[in-house]
């Protein structure tokens, strides 16, 4: 009788992440000793053992999911949940993803030439179980199961980045090693990303797939990472279990109760009063100063930024006029969006593609020498202006998030318009509306924040014509170059070609960098993630079974 | 529904209601009556006076404003009150004052136009529906039931989202919520005070029914609405600040206190001002309307006058 | 009065219908959908089709109509566009988070709005009058969003007497009680004014009528006076501010719910609307309009117990 008590107070003391001390006070209450306890708890199953373990409390900037599919995961709270249960074949090192390391695979292979095609050779590691879901069993992970995910992520119906994959062929070999041969070469660069813990990279195991079935999975999702999926409430919070077969060993932590807390300053106070762990901070510095002077908590600022740039359309009046779009390029200031966010979360930028966070990018000094710059000078401005025939100016209608990170900036270039004479109609919309709306040409001048893992997906997706409707400058000078540069597999010649690239979207006024966002979490002192934070692309701090809180 | 009915309206029309000329005097003694009666209600006066010193701010805010309400300096973004900037500055460097000052503008504008044109639309729909009944109140009711259906951030959402935002526009979406709500608290009224007997006498008399309504039932009903209406203002400053809560509003760089309340909340712990500031404004305007809907409400009441 | 009952509801189809037709062709007119707003903005035009096509979005628009109508009236909501859950499953698990705050927020309202209207009525023009009015009026203008961040920076952050966010289960009483104190209160203060006005309102004019000055003058106890008389002839109109309340805090107490970060009907149309996701946002509608349907009801067969008047129409 007494045991099934321990037993539910244990597992209640779980969910809530009590310490021991804490446990020891509540069975105190229910007329149970501390060495009855102990003894009770010692007869008890492992997985119950796990209870010195503390649940970890995290509180995302988000209203729900979208959705855990990791082949569909695209807002942060997705992607950082997804992290934690999926792995890739390889992964960006943990705290630091400029760097990568095996995962599934028991190595990074250097690709081999076989018949004139690039090949790519994974061998899997033996110990990978695949965690059990209410309708599978759990089991050791094979080769088929990363030739269905692979084949899932290309496949439009399935994933939402099939463009990814396309010219790409996976094969089982044996039960533990798979191939990719690839129709065009890439560089390591460009191909790791894709099979990282990142997007499509992700491992999705195929009969845990499909015994959830697609739309049930989009919830309850089953990998093979450190964190087992347990339950979803919706609008409320996810459960996450420890996954004590995990191959790198058992979690430090019993689960994650990851919650979706929208406004900020409820998290703030929901960190403060010690009802969350670690919270999804505000992109500005002021707010990490005033965190760190906070008792018992501390805010991290680190990578990888969302880049914030403005991209010209080339081609519509009176924009295709290089005069007018140079006058917009010498009326803005950096420092003034910069400014937004505040040093550390704010960093300058020179070209589109952060030099700060990935090869091809300029860095200031480049920027210098390429004269690609632009000091803010709005005298010069007005001139051009008036050269191009729009002396007296005119009005631009655009429409922006209501999001901060696009409303501000707007708000910013509005006032910076303002000065040489260019009145800007600001219409704010919701944010899936305006996604839309510029993609259908309604904004000549576009503001975008975003992140790319790689400077040709950048490049590409907005600079190109195969970039399509997010090409939003209309841009096609570079095209030949961006093509060149993806096949190119020597890294400093790549880097180059995508340099010169940026360069010229400069020299011809199609877009001008403001800044990287980076990643602002605050966590409480107790809690240490078990690696650096120097930059992570799953936009979190990476919470894996090295993470731990201390009592 | 002669639950929400006033027992006693009856008697106090009572007396103004004969025939055609005799009435157009004792109504211009009425008003004066009426503006007697208000002038004697202290707090009324002193509502009135706050109305129109509010007014007189909105109206001469370029006067007082000491800086430009859209002249950013994000450099000094979110700086503390100082001698330069008494209320600091917001997260984009502006005068946070200069902007609590222009902010009078809109909310007076969302405030008045909106209760205004939802407050005339709604009573005449449950006026004209409760008197007319038949067909018309079926159809007239029914349009009412389905705009109550909805509610009040989603219609907002929805009419912003097909209009697109603006003031006009937000004016607009905050009116089609205040519509129904008039309609409803003006109907059960009318449906009682049209079975009263002075309603009778003057339909035995000949009068017509344009004349029945705007002479016998509204005054009646509007005791009631006034009061609510003057609490609503309240309501539609406020749904303008809920509106902007979830990112929909005035045009970019408007002040407004909604937008204001909004952004200043997320710094809220160490710059109160920010969000406290226009806040208090707008606690004052509703307070000064307030007084006067009481005032109003004593003067179209007999039965509250001690 | 079962009659009464049985065709109101009769009367409530049309009505639930037309309201269905407005959501279901509006939020297919305003910019966004559902592909994109599931898929991100990394996704590329390609896959956004390939799911509108999934979604069924890329037929005619009346043919949409016709299946979705089908579909309803065999009880069928639908999934969510966006997650892919039957949208009845999230309602059913939003709904009771719902009414439970909207009842308290009415309870605080009603417990704060009729002790305070009578005070100010019967003390009026004197300074209790007016401070009572100040505070209704606060509580009124203040958007509950910023009361909300108040009370939980005060008294979660700070002093730490509840949790700051999030809803209990409904296992857990306590737990659930505790959580729903501040949400609650910040609700309940928007209305505590109205109802205050109005019993203000009201009482003034009951204070005025003959039987209450006879009763006064005939020396019955003042409070004997206003519970037995000035009281109960409040309530009829405060029947129908409840009625009316219930109908509001339902559909709008999403912020409130946001800032604490509560699961709730509100919540779940304002999501659904901002991303999109029509059926969610249909299915929500067609339940909240019942709702208001039941509550109509409801607060009819109150006022005929309140007012017995009534029954003589």
């Amino acid at each position: 009788m007494q045991e099934r008590k321990i037993e539910e107070l244990v597992r209640e003391a779980s969910r809530k992440g009590l310490s021991r001390r804490q446990l020891i006070q509540r069975a105190a209450v229910l007329g149970i000793s501390a060495p009855a306890l102990t003894v009770a708890m010692t007869k008890m199953a492992p997985a119950a053992l796990a209870q010195d373990r503390p649940t970890l409390r995290i509180a995302q900037n988000a209203a729900d999911l979208a959705s855990l599919d990791p082949h569909y995961a695209a807002g942060t709270q997705d992607r950082a949940l997804v992290d934690m249960v999926f792995n890739g074949l390889v992964r960006f090192k943990p705290g630091d993803s400029t760097q990568i390391e095996p995962d599934l695979a028991t190595a990074v292979p250097e690709p081999s030439d076989q018949g004139g095609k690039q090949v790519w050779t994974f061998t899997l590691r033996d110990n990978v179980q695949v965690h059990k879901t209410g309708k599978s069993d759990a089991y050791t992970l094979t080769a088929d199961d990363v030739v269905f995910s692979f084949k899932k992520a290309a496949d439009e119906n399935t994933s939402a980045y099939a463009g990814d994959y396309q010219g790409i062929t996976v094969a089982k070999v044996d039960d533990k090693t798979v191939t990719f041969t690839l129709d065009n070469p890439l560089s390591p660069t460009l191909f790791l990303p894709k099979v990282a813990n990142y997007s499509g990279g992700y491992v999705v195991p195929q009969k845990a797939y499909e015994a959830l079935g697609a739309d049930a999975f989009k919830t309850a999702p089953a990998g093979t990472g450190p964190f087992k999926f347990d339950s979803y409430t919706p609008q409320n919070s996810v459960a996450l279990v420890a996954n004590d077969d995990y191959f790198r060993g058992q979690p430090k932590l019993a689960g994650i109760d990851y919650r979706y807390i929208e406004e900020s300053s409820s998290r703030e106070s929901a960190l403060l009063s010690g009802d969350i762990d670690v919270i999804n901070g505000l992109p500005e510095g002021q707010w990490v100063d005033k965190m760190n002077k906070s008792d018992g908590v501390k805010a991290d600022v680190f990578g990888v930024g969302e880049a914030i740039w403005l991209e010209i359309n080339v081609t519509a009046k009176p924009f295709d006029d290089a005069k007018v779009r140079q006058a917009i390029a010498l009326a803005l200031s950096r420092e003034n969006h910069v400014a937004l966010f505040g040093a550390p979360v704010g960093e300058t930028i020179y070209s589109v593609v952060p030099a700060q966070l990935m090869p091809g990018g300029l860095t200031e000094e480049q920027a210098k020498k390429a004269g690609v710059i632009y000091e803010q000078n709005i005298d010069q401005a007005k001139q051009l202006l008036a050269e191009a025939g729009v002396k007296d100016g005119f009005e631009i209608k655009l429409v922006t998030s209501q999001m901060d990170d696009y409303r501000r900036n707007y708000e910013v270039l509005q006032d910076e318009l303002g000065k040489i004479g260019l009145k800007i109609d600001l219409q704010v919309v919701q944010h899936a509306a305006m996604h839309e709306l510029i993609r259908k040409g309604t904004n000549p001048l576009v503001i975008y924040v975003a992140f790319r893992p790689t400077a040709d997906t950048y490049l590409t997706q907005f600079f190109t014509t195969e970039g399509g409707n997010t090409n939003f400058a209309h841009y096609s000078a570079i095209d030949d170059a961006v093509a060149k540069a993806r096949t190119t597999t020597d890294a400093d010649e790549q880097a180059k070609l995508w340099q010169d690239a940026n360069t010229q979207i400069l020299k011809d006024y199609a877009a001008y960098p403001f800044l990287i966002k980076n990643l602002v979490y605050a966590r409480s002192n107790k809690v240490d993630y078990g690696h650096e934070l120097k930059s992570i692309v799953q936009l979190y701090p990476g919470i894996d079974e090295t993470t731990s809180i201390s009592s | 529904m002669a639950g929400t009915a006033n027992p006693t309206a009856a008697s106090f029309e009572a007396g103004a209601h004969d025939n055609g000329g005799a009435s157009e005097i004792k109504l211009v003694s009425q008003r004066q009556r009426a503006w007697r009666t208000f002038r004697s209600n202290r707090t009324a006066v002193i509502g009135l006076g706050m109305v129109v010193a509010i007014v007189l701010v909105g109206v001469f805010a370029p006067l007082i404003a000491p800086y430009a309400p859209n002249e950013q300096s994000t450099i000094n973004r979110l700086a503390q009150p100082s001698a330069s900037h008494w209320l600091g500055r917001d997260d984009y460097g502006r005068d946070i004052l200069s902007r609590v000052i222009y902010g009078t503008r809109v909310a007076l504008l969302v405030g008045i136009l909106s209760v205004l044109l939802g407050g005339v639309f709604g009573t005449a729909i449950g006026v004209i529906a409760g008197y007319f009944r038949g067909k018309l109140d079926t159809v007239l009711m029914r349009l009412v039931d389905i705009l109550l259906s909805f509610p009040d951030l989603i219609t907002g959402l929805l009419v912003m989202a097909v209009l697109g935002a603006g003031l006009p526009k937000l004016i607009i979406a905050i009116a089609l919520t205040i519509t129904p709500r008039f309609a409803r608290i003006a109907y059960g009224p009318t449906l009682a005070i049209k079975e009263k007997e002075f309603v009778e006498a003057a339909k035995a008399l000949g009068q017509n029914n344009r004349r029945i309504l705007t002479r016998h039932i509204l005054p009646n009903v509007s005791g009631e609405l006034i009061v609510l209406a003057s609490l609503w203002t309240a309501s539609a400053i406020r749904l303008e600040a809920s509106l902007s809560f979830i990112g929909l509003g005035v045009k970019p760089p408007t002040a407004t206190w909604g937008q204001m309340i909004r952004d200043g909340v997320t710094y809220l712990t160490d710059h109160p001002w920010f969000s406290l500031a226009p806040g208090i404004a707008l606690l004052i305007t509703v307070f000064a309307f307030n007084l006067v809907g009481d005032g109003l409400r004593d003067v179209l009441d007999p039965r509250s006058r001690s | 009065m079962l009659r009464h009952i049985f065709r109101r509801l009769l009367l409530a189809i049309p009505t639930l219908l037309v309201v269905v037709t407005i959501i279901f062709l509006v939020v297919r007119v305003i910019p966004g959908n559902p592909a994109v707003a599931a898929l991100g903005e990394y996704a590329s035009q390609d896959a956004v089709n390939k799911l509108e096509q999934q979604l069924g979005l890329d037929k005619p628009k009346w043919v949409q109509y016709v299946d979705y109508m089908n579909a309803l009236a065999h009880g069928d909501l639908g999934k969510s566009m966006i997650n892919r859950r039957p949208a009845i499953d999230q309602i059913k698990f939003v709904l009771p988070y719902t009414l439970e705050l909207t009842a308290a927020a009415i309870l605080i309202a009603l417990i704060l709005g009729i002790p305070t209207g009578v005070l100010t009525a019967v003390k009026r023009n004197t300074w209790v009058d007016y401070t009572g009015r100040v505070f209704s009026l606060a509580g009124l203008s203040a958007p509950s969003f910023y009361v909300g961040l108040l009370f939980i920076y005060f008294f979660a952050a700070r002093l730490g007497w509840f949790p700051a966010i999030g809803a209990g289960d409904f296992h857990h009483l306590g737990k659930n009680l505790q959580t729903l104190v501040l949400p609650a209160i910040t609700l309940g203060l928007i209305e505590t004014a109205y109802i205050a006005r109005m019993t203000r309102s009201v009482m003034l004019g009951v204070l005025s009528e003959d039987y209450v000055r006879t009763a006064r003058a005939k020396g019955l106890a003042e409070r004997i006076v206003l519970s037995q008389h000035a009281i109960r002839a409040a309530l009829i109109p405060i029947v129908s501010l409840v009625g009316i309340f219930t109908i509001s805090l339902i559909g709008n107490s999403v912020l409130v719910e946001t800032v604490f970060a509560r699961p709730g009907l509100g919540k779940l149309m304002v999501g659904a609307a901002n991303q999109r996701d029509y059926t969610m946002l249909q299915a929500v509608m067609v339940v909240y309009a019942l709702i208001i349907i039941v509550i109509n009801i409801v607060v009819d067969i109150i006022y005929t117990v309140v007012d017995p008047r009534v029954r003589y129409d």
